[in-house]
């Protein structure tokens, strides 16, 4: 790589400056504390996965480039170019890691790797290193933004179809899935794809709730790509929507980046507060339940039963109890995995990694401790309100044989309810 | 555009969910040749704008985009 | 003797202390001109007031209970270092001023003794803490992990330690007389006092200094600057 190139690149860091990352870089004493807390070096025991390590790499070019004593000696802090060996390294330790931010947490100096990584993950993409696949699913996220004409017919007749199977399953022939109701209440931001429309269809129509469905899905590429202004405009899509509507909240599905990004990056992205309040479904749903608008049967779990914080929802999103009650009330044997909440470990499948073939191999060895955390209870079914989660739980259930059903909670809620259609919840 | 089209790859992508049928259809495009095809068929209905939202971002083609019987058929062209 | 004390114990010393003091003015100038990010990078719970966050960043800063929770063994080392690094702090100060009561009920004599156990104890412990940290960045991920920064900070407190132990297990000279040395440089008319220079920790209070004179003088510009900087560090974990 040519001199001007190698500059060009540790320039990002400049660019990307503030005062937590300079922290960060500054006091990081490579104590390794955080080895034990990082479930992909724990899974494979693969140096690049050290979290301090990651973050080293991201250091060793500050140090070669903006640091007086690193530019006075670098061979004291192994100071180096952004160059190809670097990039690659960077490469797989940056987009493995799922900033689950577990290493933060057991941090004595509460260092947040992940943040360190969006450097890296902005110069990567100055490298024309970013993920391909990250990008492919965050362009074609854009491009239903920027000509929504071109998607709406076909998105609309795909909800006319959820919504028959809800007029079914609630036996109520005007339950209706509103797009584009001005004035509702909530604007509710699913997936692509019926599975996380229906149910809360059917809750929200059960509980009467006044309510639009968003023309697009939560999740969000450009976030995991680490292009912030990619993940803005996917974000804007529906945070838009919601503007023009006039909506009093908005309703993230069960999503945990999607939940993140609405919840708190994208204030910050955006400059500008929210009219409107952010909330997972899980927020409300817990409330419908305690506040009696809908019912559910509580013995209708049968077998025991688990709840997995999905990262972006527990230690970073905030959410711990909403879930936990939503199972309780449904289930007679819940039985929580431990370590739980704040400490809980990640499953391995966020950030995108699920995405990204290249770490297959690695992705399922750094589940080993999830697999350790379900078999320790017993269970025979797991909660997690997170695609991503599941996607990884079902891989390693298969991978590692195990007897488990692994279900979104809104699914078990449609199923406690009692519901005067004939059709079941589950297609 | 009928279905006599020369396919080159078959997916099936039943019972993925959005955005793994769009995943799979990009991952398995460079095993095809220029200008070869791809049949894919899915089962989420997310699909029906996703995969022509990827085709149109990264360039390709989509012939057919299509409900039969429940699922989604999808002719896919590689154009680059 | 005299001109290596007066190289590493006055004249290294000023240059040490002012380097380290415009050092450290420096990095936190720069740390606090540099914008903060408009995220907010907080884990979750956090506490509601801002009376609880700073009392749980003081705790999290003072006491690391989730490090203790991943790697109780390295917590409790660090834990043994940095008490005992804040003790012999504490006992050093009865260079500048001797504390007020203590030697009052202990005696002239109790107090030396007190001090004797006091910095003999925390001298031990500082160097067990340093000999183990040493020995943990020599194999596997820990020693990957190092760079040559790491070593060198550990050489250096290693020599400032056991320097100061010889002066601690072997000397005889005490408080008082060091205080002639250091008021004399605080008052800017450095002298040294004989009972140092003639005795057997003459070398040893140099060489004492010559260590500490290399650490403070790095210290701005290592990763040692976490002293400061894991307060406003750990305050972030609940913005």
């Amino acid at each position: 790589m040519e001199t001007q190139q190698l500059t060009t690149l540790a320039g990002v860091i400049d660019k990307k400056m503030n005062r937590q990352l300079k922290q960060y870089i500054d006091i990081c004493a490579r104590c390794a504390i955080c080895k034990d807390a990082c479930h992909q070096y724990v899974g494979t025991g693969d140096f690049k996965y050290l979290p301090a390590r990651r973050a080293e790499l991201i250091r060793q070019i500050y140090k070669k480039y903006f640091d007086k004593a690193g530019r006075f000696v670098p061979a004291l802090y192994e100071a180096r170019d952004p160059d190809e060996n670097l990039l690659e390294e960077l490469y797989e330790s940056t987009y493995a890691c799922t900033a689950c931010r577990r290493c933060m947490y057991f941090c004595p100096f509460s260092i947040d790797t992940a943040w360190i990584l969006s450097v890296a993950k902005a110069m990567l993409i100055a490298a024309g290193m970013g993920n391909e696949m990250l990008s492919q699913l965050a362009d074609a996220a854009i491009m239903k933004g920027d000509q929504p004409e071109l998607f709406r017919d076909v998105l609309v007749s795909g909800f006319k179809d959820i919504e028959a199977e809800v007029r079914e399953i609630t036996g109520d022939p005007s339950a209706e899935i509103p797009v584009d109701k001005e004035g509702a209440d909530i604007l509710y931001v699913g997936l692509a794809g019926a599975h996380s429309i229906r149910p809360a269809a059917v809750i929200f129509h059960e509980a009467g709730a006044s309510w639009t469905l968003s023309l697009f899905e939560s999740a969000n590429y450009g976030f995991f790509l680490g292009d912030a202004e990619k993940a803005r405009k996917i974000a804007d899509r529906y945070m838009d929507e919601a503007l023009r509507l006039g909506v009093k909240e908005v309703v993230i599905t069960e999503c945990g980046h999607a939940y993140r990004v609405a919840k708190i990056f994208h204030e910050a992205w955006s400059g500008k507060k929210h009219p409107f309040r952010v909330r997972h479904i899980l927020e409300v749903i817990d409330e419908y339940i305690t506040d009696g608008r809908i019912t559910v049967d509580p013995g209708s779990v049968k077998g025991a039963i688990t709840y997995h914080d999905p990262c972006q929802i527990g230690r970073n999103g905030g959410l711990f109890e909403e879930p936990r009650r939503i199972v309780r009330a449904l289930a007679a044997d819940f039985r929580d995995l431990t370590p739980n909440r704040e400490q809980q470990w990640c499953c391995g499948g966020g950030g995108g990694i699920v995405a990204m073939s290249e770490f297959d191999e690695d992705r399922i060895k750094s589940g080993a401790k999830k697999v350790e955390q379900i078999r320790a209870t017993g269970a025979t079914i797991i909660a997690a309100p997170c695609e991503n989660c599941r996607l990884q739980l079902e891989q390693l259930r298969d991978h590692h044989e195990l007897d488990l059903h692994i279900t979104p909670i809104m699914d078990l809620v449609v199923e406690a309810m009692p519901l005067a259609g004939t059709k079941a919840a589950q297609a | 555009m009928s279905d006599e089209t020369k396919v080159d790859l078959e997916l099936d992508l039943k019972g993925l969910l959005c955005p793994l049928p769009m995943v799979k259809v990009s991952q398995n495009i460079t095993n095809v040749p220029v200008g070869g095809v791809i049949r894919a068929v899915a089962t989420d209905p997310g699909a029906m704008a996703d995969i022509p939202a990827w085709a149109k971002s990264t360039g390709n083609e989509v012939l057919k985009a299509e409900k039969e019987d429940g699922e989604f058929v999808f002719l896919v062209k590689r154009v680059k | 003797m005299e001109t290596y004390l007066q190289i590493t114990s006055v004249w290294g010393t000023y240059l040490a202390i002012a380097v380290f003091v415009l050092g450290i003015a420096w990095r936190v100038y720069e740390w606090s001109t540099t914008p903060k990010s408009p995220v907010p990078l907080g884990l979750f719970p956090k506490p509601k007031t801002g009376a609880g966050r700073f009392g749980k960043m003081l705790k999290d800063t003072f006491l690391a209970p989730h490090s203790a929770r991943i790697e109780p063994r390295m917590w409790l080392f660090a834990m043994m270092f940095h008490v005992a690094a804040l003790a012999a702090f504490v006992g050093h100060l009865r260079i500048i001023q001797e504390y007020p009561l203590l030697p009052q009920w202990l005696g002239e004599d109790g107090m030396n003794t007190f001090a004797a156990w006091a910095g003999g104890i925390a001298g031990t412990l500082m160097m067990i803490a340093v000999l183990y940290w040493i020995g943990r960045r020599t194999f596997g991920p820990f020693k990957n992990l190092s760079v040559p920064e790491d070593f060198l900070l550990l050489a250096l407190l290693l020599g400032v330690i056991i320097m100061g132990n010889h002066m601690r297990f072997f000397g005889h000279v005490h408080a008082e007389t060091y205080r002639e040395w250091f008021q004399s440089l605080l008052a800017f008319r450095p002298m040294l006092p004989d009972e140092i220079v003639h005795s057997n920790v003459g070398w040893s209070l140099g060489t004492h200094m010559l260590f500490v004179d290399l650490l403070l003088i790095y210290f701005p510009f290592s990763k040692l600057v976490h002293t400061i900087g894991s307060f406003s560090a750990n305050l972030v974990r609940s913005e």
